[in-house]
């Protein structure tokens, strides 16, 4: 692979990681949401939107069934869980996407089991030659990243997203104010993991194939350092945070040839510096690089 | 597979479970967060456990006594480290830095030791028979070391002064630092001994079957499970909760579905239904979820986080 098709490659990773992070921070932080189990609604749009299109559904309908049905499946969570705390959230989101993965790995006959999907369609492939074609894919995902970013930052500008923030800072007090807390978190949890549902699809669709293995619970936290890297409630946030993570996760590539170590301890050590980012933003920057703008009344 | 095996396995993977879930359940009641991170002290004592046996050619006995110390001062000093210095932030804040200590210990534990399976040297594979159920002398050490740990918790608990202030420190912690407790003391041991326990847990479970850096990962689920059930915060809800999730796991594996869905009216079964095995955790899931919706404060009264 040549040093521009590896840079598509990335650009293209980051695009679908963005949505991803900017989903999750529509959870966490605006919503106060602890989602532990982000991976799973990326997993359901990605099997649904493969599943679509290999039965010959066009690309779009795919993608925005794949949404859907994440988008489903995060209503169906949150039903249960909306009325209790933090802690249960997160082993509930956590436990789901775990089901979610077994199901993939364990329904034979709709999701070929651990073989994976094979042969996913990717769309107007054969419009475009195979060199130009990443870079078509690029301006796919970057325009549902915009897309997203944008019906993302609106939301929270908008009376709703001030809502999500009076439930992040006291959900007491917004039930006071006679908000109805409950089903503001059922519908915020359902709108990120759709959008969480379409990065599933794009993901699919780029690298046509997928497993259960591209759904480890690991991917999660990933997510998490990304946004709490990034800033916690702030758009801009997750798309650095995104960046960061990922040029820091990759350059580490070249270590293994550097230091003559195993690729497996490589990718051990990643993780590791994940974890321990993950711990310095809480003790050190809990804002994060791009810190969110608090509207403070000054009397 | 007779009954009385099935009855015996969840008792067994229950004591097991047991030891894990006291830890989370007492860093919950005394310091007000999920603790993420202990499935990885339950490993990281397996580990240890290993090096000092199999690497070292330590006594068994002693190794795990050495891993178990060791583990729990590792979680003093994470806790020195980190914990300490956002105690009084809101639990949420907590949460995320465990589950960043999590991912950091599970990986160093697989950079070191690799992702493959290990497991130790002369395992009891001795079996007895008892009521048609095969127990190995392994399995039942395991039951007995586990109803020891937990009766010397009871005792902790209850007899001893550091027992006293940590009963103290879970029901008001000011009140209790206005006494003259000595808090941040407290709370050390605390650690020690809830990472001690895990250590253990892991070391036992490792002596079981295998020993791998997902093992804490793998356990999550089940662990937090046990505490919500018996009541988050309740130590002897931690106990009873285990060993009702090990009966529902293994049961739910066993039992034959199909006089049930008959009996909705869902639809015609003739032939028996169970579920696959590999489903085991999700039966574990569709129990936490069963408990949230009917019993969310848990078997036994538990405390309120927030």
């Amino acid at each position: 692979m040549g040093f521009l098709d590896l840079v598509l490659y990335f650009l293209i990773m980051m695009g679908i990681y963005g949505i991803l992070t900017l989903s999750l921070n529509l959870h966490y932080g605006f919503s106060g949401l602890v989602n532990f189990g982000h991976v799973g609604f990326f997993a359901v749009g990605a099997y649904t939107s493969a599943l679509l299109t290999l039965n010959g559904a066009p690309f779009l309908v795919g993608v925005i069934s794949g949404g859907l049905a994440a988008g489903i499946v995060g209503f169906a969570v949150a039903l249960p869980t909306s009325r209790l705390s933090i802690h249960y959230w997160a082993i509930t989101t956590l436990g789901i996407a775990e089901v979610i993965r077994l199901f993939a790995l364990n329904e034979e006959w709709l999701t070929r089991g651990s073989f994976g999907l094979i042969g996913i369609p990717q769309p107007l492939i054969s419009v475009f030659s195979v060199r130009i074609y990443p870079l078509f894919y690029l301006g796919v995902v970057l325009i549902f990243l915009a897309f997203i970013f944008y019906a993302i930052r609106c939301l929270v500008n908008s009376p709703f997203g001030r809502v999500l923030k009076a439930i992040r800072e006291e959900d007491d007090l917004a039930l006071a104010m006679g908000k109805p807390v409950f089903h503001f978190k059922v519908k915020v949890m359902a709108l990120g993991a759709g959008f969480a549902g379409i990065a599933g699809a794009l993901y699919a669709h780029y690298i046509t194939y997928i497993s259960p293995l591209d759904f480890m619970p690991i991917i999660t936290f990933v997510l998490w350092s990304m946004v709490i890297t990034g800033g916690r409630g702030s758009e801009v946030g997750s798309l650095v945070g995104t960046v960061v993570i990922i040029v820091l996760y990759n350059s580490t590539r070249y270590l293994k040839d550097l230091f003559n170590i195993s690729g497996q301890t490589v990718s051990s050590l990643r993780m590791v510096a994940i974890g321990i980012i993950i711990i310095l933003v809480v003790l050190l920057k809990r804002g994060g690089l791009v810190e969110e703008k608090k509207k403070t009344f000054n009397i | 597979m007779p009954f009385s095996q099935v009855i015996l396995n969840s008792i067994i993977f229950g004591s097991q479970l047991g030891l894990i879930a006291l830890g989370i359940t007492v860093v919950f009641a005394i310091l007000r967060f999920s603790n993420f991170a202990h499935g990885e002290f339950a490993v990281v004592g397996a580990y240890l456990a290993f090096l000092f046996s199999v690497t070292l050619k330590i006594n068994f006995i002693l190794s795990s006594a050495m891993a178990m110390a060791l583990t729990g001062l590792i979680a003093v000093v994470i806790d020195r480290l980190i914990y300490k210095r956002i105690r009084t932030e809101a639990g949420l804040v907590l949460l995320i830095a465990s589950m960043g200590v999590s991912i950091a210990l599970r990986h160093i534990v697989s950079a070191i030791w690799g992702a493959d399976p290990l497991s130790y040297e002369g395992v009891l594979t001795k079996s007895y028979s008892v009521l048609g159920a095969y127990v190995t002398g392994a399995q039942l050490l395991i039951f007995l070391i586990s109803a020891a740990a937990m009766m010397f918790f009871y005792l902790l608990l209850h007899k001893t002064k550091l027992g006293k202030a940590m009963r103290a420190l879970s029901d008001n912690m000011p009140l209790a630092q206005a006494r003259g407790i000595h808090v941040e003391g407290v709370i050390k041991w605390v650690w020690f001994i809830c990472a001690s326990y895990a250590a253990l847990g892991g070391i036992l479970i490792a002596w079981e079957t295998l020993l791998w850096p997902e093992l804490g990962f793998l356990l999550l689920l089940p662990v937090f499970c046990a505490v919500i059930l018996g009541g988050i915060g309740n130590v002897y809800g931690a106990i009873i909760g285990s060993l009702i999730l090990g009966f529902v796991e293994n049961l739910g594996l066993y039992i034959n579905w199909s006089p049930l869905l008959n009996f909705f009216g869902l639809f015609k079964a003739t032939s028996a239904i169970q579920i696959p095995e590999g489903y085991k955790p999700a039966i574990t899931f569709a129990a936490l979820v069963v408990v949230l919706i009917f019993l969310p404060t848990g078997i036994l009264k538990g405390q309120k986080g927030d």
